[in-house]
């Protein structure tokens, strides 16, 4: 039962991806402007006609959209990503380099986020109208009103500029120089413009998921019955994490947006970054091999939590979903 | 309207002139009885009849908004002098309650055992390996299979779960049971093994059960009865007397309906 449901779960992960590299694929030839003449960067202007069209067959171009992507989908289903003529390197050696640093702010920043918020959601949910309660409700729209492009800015104003306490950018290689400390005290500042920005948002969603069950009939019974206040909230918090988990699984994505604007702020060398400046200089088998990238890791997130779910969830487990 | 029930006899609770309002309304009114120690009493009406609020208000738990006049002695103790805290140890220590709504009365994900555990043993400061012994034991009283320990909430039947609570009354021996309704949410033959049942827990506990029911026939099992409507009391005493002959008009109607 469990292979067929993970085979299930294979198939799906795959049919997504294709779907998002075929939507990404033809927006980006959709978009104006040509990767052949964006290779020249300003000398484009002086290519002959005949010379563009040998540049764009070079780069196969000249054949049917349609036709290209069924080359690149060939290819990368045999994890050949391409080449990148811009950085003449080949792709998957340029994800690889930035991939590991994309992850481990994301990864820290869910980290983070998730036992703040948890622990935050579950004080002011059992306290209901408390300074807490109300205060986390207001923090929670601020943060999330706050456009983390805007809070990023502002903190290498104060914290790089007027107070030069922290940097704003000239991240290492763990594995260089600076090592493993030079590289956390290079990730405060976008790590906290993450955290900020997501953990009021899902300190809320717990909250409210605390809420609802500490009115529920189970956790009235159990308090008329004397059960301690102790085990009363392990119940609670064991119930409202199921809601609250899922919500975390359908943000993940959002993790990665807030990257691109985080990394591009900060000069962080990570995929987000990678996307940006690939777009700007139209170079799309790396855009096509990020893309996809992310959409693998998202997969796997997801399916992380669909298995958590089932973890948490027994209705799921002994109720034949699975 | 005051109507005292088993007057200087041996009472475990004796309430007087207890009214509850919330936001200006008020939900039970001009309420005065005694609880007889060792006995079943029962308190009939329909709903909205304030019944439910008079056993939040014995058991202190009202909404945090209510408001409560008059006086409530447990073992003479007034209950609206003592703290929350106090008042859940007594919740703890000598009273269990059964609710209308087993199928929602156990949290959806943790299994049966843990929830016994914690409704008994855990609040008793007992260890699990001793819980295991005599809860397995009532299960079986009860007509249980013995794996319902192992089984979620959502496996297992209205009857069965409310079997659970009941397991857990026999479990804690309390000195006072109160049930809220707890036959309406089961079927004809599931209620009167649970009245059955309710009984034998009565004569082998000697416990004071206050029994809500808006079902004369479930009442018929009390030695005592209070018969209330739109918050008030409108009748009380001997479930015989009031069988055969009742006073009240309401009162009238239901047993008319009842026979």
């Amino acid at each position: 039962m469990i292979a067929k449901w993970l085979g299930k779960r294979v198939i799906m992960g795959t049919i997504v991806l294709i779907i998002v590299s075929f939507l990404s694929f033809f927006m980006m030839h959709a978009a104006p402007g040509n990767p052949a003449t964006a290779y020249y960067g300003g000398n484009a202007q002086t290519l002959t006609t005949g010379e563009k069209e040998r540049i764009e067959q070079a780069f196969g171009l000249d054949k049917p959209v349609l036709f290209q992507y069924g080359t690149w989908l060939g290819e990368a289903l045999q994890g050949n990503l391409g080449y990148s003529a811009k950085e003449g390197r080949p792709v998957s050696t340029i994800l690889l380099e930035r991939l590991p640093n994309t992850l481990q702010l994301i990864v820290l920043t869910l980290f983070l986020v998730t036992i703040t918020s948890i622990w935050l959601g579950l004080q002011a949910g059992m306290k209901e109208g408390s300074l807490l309660d109300r205060g986390l409700s207001i923090f929670s729209i601020a943060s999330s009103a706050i456009p983390p492009f805007w809070l990023g800015i502002l903190f290498i104003m104060v914290f790089s500029i007027t107070l030069g306490w922290l940097p704003s950018s000239g991240m290492n290689d763990v594995r260089g120089d600076g090592g493993l400390v030079d590289r956390l005290y290079h990730m405060v500042l976008p790590l906290t413009v993450l955290v900020i920005s997501h953990v009021g948002i899902f300190a809320r969603f717990l909250q409210d998921s605390v809420k609802v069950e500490n009115h529920s009939y189970y956790v009235q019974v159990a308090r008329a019955n004397g059960v301690s206040e102790r085990e009363i909230r392990s119940m609670i918090l064991r119930n409202a994490v199921i809601p609250y988990i899922n919500y975390v699984g359908v943000t993940i994505p959002s993790f990665f947006g807030g990257s691109i604007v985080v990394e591009t702020l900060f000069s962080w060398s990570g995929l987000g970054q990678l996307l940006v400046k690939s777009v700007m200089v139209k170079d799309f088998p790396v855009l096509m091999g990020a893309i996809l990238i992310i959409g693998v890791v998202v997969v796997i997130c997801l399916f992380i939590i669909d298995v958590l779910m089932i973890c948490l969830n027994p209705r799921l487990r002994r109720g034949g979903f699975v | 309207m005051e109507v005292l029930s088993n007057k200087g006899g041996d009472h475990i609770f004796k309430i007087e002139n207890v009214a509850v309002h919330l936001n200006g309304k008020y939900l039970i009114h001009d309420v005065s009885f005694t609880v007889p120690k060792g006995q079943i009493t029962a308190v009939i009406g329909e709903s909205g009849s304030g019944k439910s609020t008079t056993l939040s208000a014995l058991l202190g738990m009202l909404p945090a908004q209510a408001v409560m006049e008059g006086s409530i002695l447990f073992n003479e103790r007034n209950l609206m002098e003592l703290s929350e805290q106090e008042r859940a140890g007594l919740r703890k220590k000598h009273f269990f309650t059964i609710f209308q709504d087993a199928t929602n009365s156990f949290s959806p994900t943790l299994k049966i055992k843990q929830q016994l555990y914690r409704l008994t043993a855990s609040r008793l400061g007992q260890k699990e390996e001793a819980f295991l012994g005599k809860i397995t034991a009532i299960l079986k009283d009860l007509n249980l299979p013995e794996d319902v320990l192992n089984r979620y909430p959502f496996e297992l039947s209205g009857g069965m779960l409310q079997r659970c609570m009941l397991a857990c009354a026999f479990y804690n021996e309390p000195d006072v049971l109160m049930a809220d309704e707890p036959t309406s949410a089961l079927d004809m033959l599931h209620q009167q093994e649970f009245i059955k049942l309710l009984k034998n827990l009565h004569a082998r506990l000697g416990a004071t059960i206050i029994l809500i029911t808006h079902d004369l026939g479930v009442a018929a099992i009390a030695d005592s009865m209070i018969v209330m409507k739109n918050g008030e009391i409108v009748e009380a005493g001997q479930v015989a007397e009031i069988f055969k002959e009742p006073k009240h008009p309401y009162t009238k109607r239901l047993v008319a309906n009842h026979f």
